[in-house]
């Protein structure tokens, strides 16, 4: 009698403590280049992601748990990245954790998914992290780089006039950056109806491209599509072009998107399109406004702009936010096979503007838009609507 | 206290523990490397693993660089040509570990072979420029032979196996790690107590006087070439059970340079430098980064402008030990234990 007594006392202020009492903690880790190659990036994504943590908590969006975010500098080294993701994990062991490249998440998965078994998103948009039947932990957040080729494929073969059969060159580096969508995008335009009529292969920060830009000019496409540079060759590639007088529209997928390109291609910029899977920062959308105003409040000094890593890594905060939240919701205990189970089930999700509506299919979100350059703005603004493909 | 070094023997002049007491360190070091796995966490055990499997291919750049004075700036190729043969020899005809690994180390030492020829016609900077080709090469080679090296994507291997026992967790590649390690060092340093590694060292002090006393130069170069590919080959195949995927992008030119970094500040010619350099150019960046992690605790901006410091001392630090010490860690190390030699006593 005493015995169930006492159990029934402790089991009643068991709950009393967690409603009234302090709030349960969930850690979310990262591995961030902020140094190294990608330190372009790694500062964006880390202050995108820890913000988004942070605005969650604000709002309170995951009922009675606060969120806390820790992250680490990996240098854009494989090595370092997954050591750092080893330590993160025996000393704090977060319930997820964001990864800083392609190659950490491969080298991390077998661990992940025979040991670890937490939700695991990152920086890379390859298609091979988003196959659940390998990696049945790891999601892309947005669009693969395949979805992002047949976002822009699409794109073009409507745009296409009747009976004419659009041509396109796909420009990419010798990386697994570049080739990833190379495939797939030879498959997908073929079933558009486009042609593929020149492949062009140059090293990552190539500067002299003449070779490459007489192969287009002889190829003569009405489209280039851009995969696995940041920057450095494309301005020199358009440059060229436009000195050889081609009429090309040139195309790039995510890491190429960012306003920045428009002012290093000057009034080359003109005509310069490609994919962005999320909304820009200065865009006139509910969650961008709140976005600005939160950047405003709390980190004044950088609030003018923020550019497309930041709000890379800012959705995927939502994501996790958002998985986590449908988690407690349902009263489950927050692990990684919950947390997927739970990404599985978001559909149509109404991001209001940070990007189109979000369904979650083979851990991936494949929405993007076609974005055009404003030269006189310095700008890039809408070409199409959201797009999604399959 | 040692007080003398009489030595009456040249087997006494060739050994490699010339005290009692030396002999005993290694006993309480091999007693403290059993002992670590089962005290370590998963993070300390994969950098160990990294250190082990580092020190077996900067071994062989020792042997190469070090002892017989041929420059190799492509080293990390044919840790991949190992690592590739190993991965291939695992998916794709099947071969247990213990078979595969050795079938990495062939392969990187046929590579060596190959490419260890133009060894005889140039040396020094001529060299190196010829093994940056190599790099180059063999990169463009694991990148585009897609066929056998599933190109960009790379190879996953299923981790080692050994009568129904698997090697999957850190831990217990640390037993592969650390054996084939403590083994390699353990023939590397009986190397050269044999014909062929002196005749190594002959060539690297003068490749003249070596061929007028008799030793075959291009035999010696390309035998020095074939063993250090195949260190290399042999680091490879640990990297595939280790990391269980290999990918082109793996074994880039900087990692080449990492090896020259490790045995040069290690000690070029020294089996210990070796080690020492090994372990030091893997685990004082993560000391600093350990480092800049407390400080942000502190200031959490401090990250942005901290991170890429770490970058600079550890620059600073190579080349502070080059200029105090040409002679590498493993110079310093011999100081102190001199220093010691004669404790409490001064010199």
């Amino acid at each position: 009698m005493t015995m169930t007594l006492k159990s029934t006392f402790a089991a009643l202020l068991a709950a009393a403590m967690t409603t009234a009492g302090a709030q349960e903690e969930i850690k979310i880790g990262a591995c961030q280049p902020i140094t190294g190659r990608f330190a372009f990036a790694g500062g964006q994504l880390n202050a995108g992601l820890g913000d988004s943590i942070a605005f969650a908590n604000e709002q309170g969006i995951v009922k009675g748990k606060k969120l806390t975010y820790f992250f680490e500098d990996t240098g854009y080294d494989t090595e370092k990245a997954v050591a750092s993701f080893k330590k993160m994990m025996a000393q704090q062991n977060p319930a997820i954790m964001y990864g800083e490249s392609t190659g950490q998440g491969k080298a991390i998965t077998p661990e992940l998914n025979s040991k670890y078994k937490i939700m695991y998103g990152s920086t890379s948009f390859s298609s091979e992290l988003a196959d659940p039947t390998t990696h049945p932990y790891s999601f892309v957040s947005g669009p693969t780089y395949s979805d992002q080729f047949g976002i822009l494929l699409q794109y073009i073969a409507k745009g296409a006039a009747k009976g004419v059969r659009p041509k396109v060159a796909f420009f990419y580096s010798d990386t697994e950056f570049g080739k990833d969508p190379i495939a797939w995008g030879k498959q997908r335009a073929a079933e558009l109806g486009i042609d593929v009529v020149a492949e062009v292969v140059a090293k990552v920060g190539a500067v002299d491209v003449t070779t490459e830009v007489l192969n287009l000019k002889k190829a003569k496409p009405d489209f280039v599509i851009f995969q696995g540079f940041v920057m450095a060759p494309i301005p020199e590639v358009i440059r060229a072009a436009r000195d050889h007088g081609l009429k090309t529209t040139f195309m790039s997928t995510f890491w190429s998107m960012d306003k920045g390109i428009i002012e290093k291609l000057g009034e080359d910029a003109e005509g310069y399109m490609g994919v962005n899977p999320y909304g820009y920062y200065y865009e006139d959308t509910p969650a961008m406004n709140a976005m600005r105003k939160y950047n405003e409040r709390v980190h004044p000094a950088e609030a003018k702009y923020r550019p497309n890593s930041y709000i890379q890594g800012w959705f995927t905060g939502m994501v996790y936010v958002e998985a986590l939240r449908r988690t407690v919701a349902a009263g489950k205990p927050v692990t990684g096979d919950n947390l997927m189970a739970a990404l599985a089930t978001i559909k149509d999700w109404d991001t209001n503007g940070i990007t189109g509506k979000v369904t979650f299919v083979n851990n991936k979100a494949a929405v993007g838009r076609v974005y055009r350059a404003n030269v006189a703005k310095g700008i890039f603004e809408p070409a199409s609507d959201w797009i999604y493909v399959k | 206290m040692l007080i003398g070094n009489y030595k009456v023997s040249y087997a006494a002049d060739q050994a490699i523990f010339r005290t009692p007491a030396s002999r005993a360190w290694l006993w309480v070091l091999l007693g403290v490397a059993v002992a670590f796995p089962f005290v370590a966490g998963d993070y300390f055990l994969y950098l160990a693993n990294l250190v082990g499997i580092f020190t077996i291919a900067a071994l062989g750049l020792n042997i190469l660089t070090g002892f017989t004075g041929q420059i190799s700036l492509g080293h990390a190729a044919f840790v991949g040509v190992g690592a590739y043969a190993t991965a291939i020899a695992a998916t794709r005809l099947g071969l247990p570990f213990w078979l595969a690994v050795p079938a990495g180390g062939l392969a990187a030492c046929l590579a060596g072979a190959l490419v260890g020829t133009p060894s005889l016609r140039i040396k020094g900077l001529y060299l190196a420029i010829a093994t940056l080709a190599a790099q180059v090469i063999l990169e463009w080679v694991f990148t585009n032979w897609t066929g056998m090296t599933g190109g960009i994507r790379g190879i996953n291997v299923a981790p080692a196996g050994l009568w129904g026992f698997e090697f999957d967790t850190d831990r217990r590649v640390y037993f592969l790690v650390a054996g084939l390690a403590a083994f390699h060092t353990w023939a590397a340093a009986n190397l050269f107590r044999t014909r062929v590694g002196r005749a190594f060292i002959a060539v690297r002090d003068r490749d003249i006087s070596a061929e007028l006393m008799g030793i075959d130069l291009f035999r010696t170069k390309i035998s020095a070439f074939m063993i250090s590919s195949y260190y290399a080959g042999i680091a490879g195949g640990l990297w595939v059970y280790f990391a269980k995927v290999v990918t082109p992008e793996s074994f880039p030119l900087s990692l080449s340079i990492q090896f020259l970094a490790m045995i040069i500040v290690g000690g070029l010619g020294s089996i210990k430098g070796t080690l020492f350099g090994a372990v030091f150019v893997t685990l004082v960046p993560e000391g600093l980064r350990a480092v800049v992690q407390g400080a942000t605790a502190y200031s959490p901006d401090a990250m942005s402008w901290l991170a890429p410091m770490k970058d600079i001392v550890f620059g600073a630090m190579i080349v502070g030990f080059l200029v105090f010490e040409p002679h590498g860690l493993a110079e310093i190390w011999n100081r102190i234990r001199r220093f010691f030699w004669l404790w409490p006593f001064p010199k």
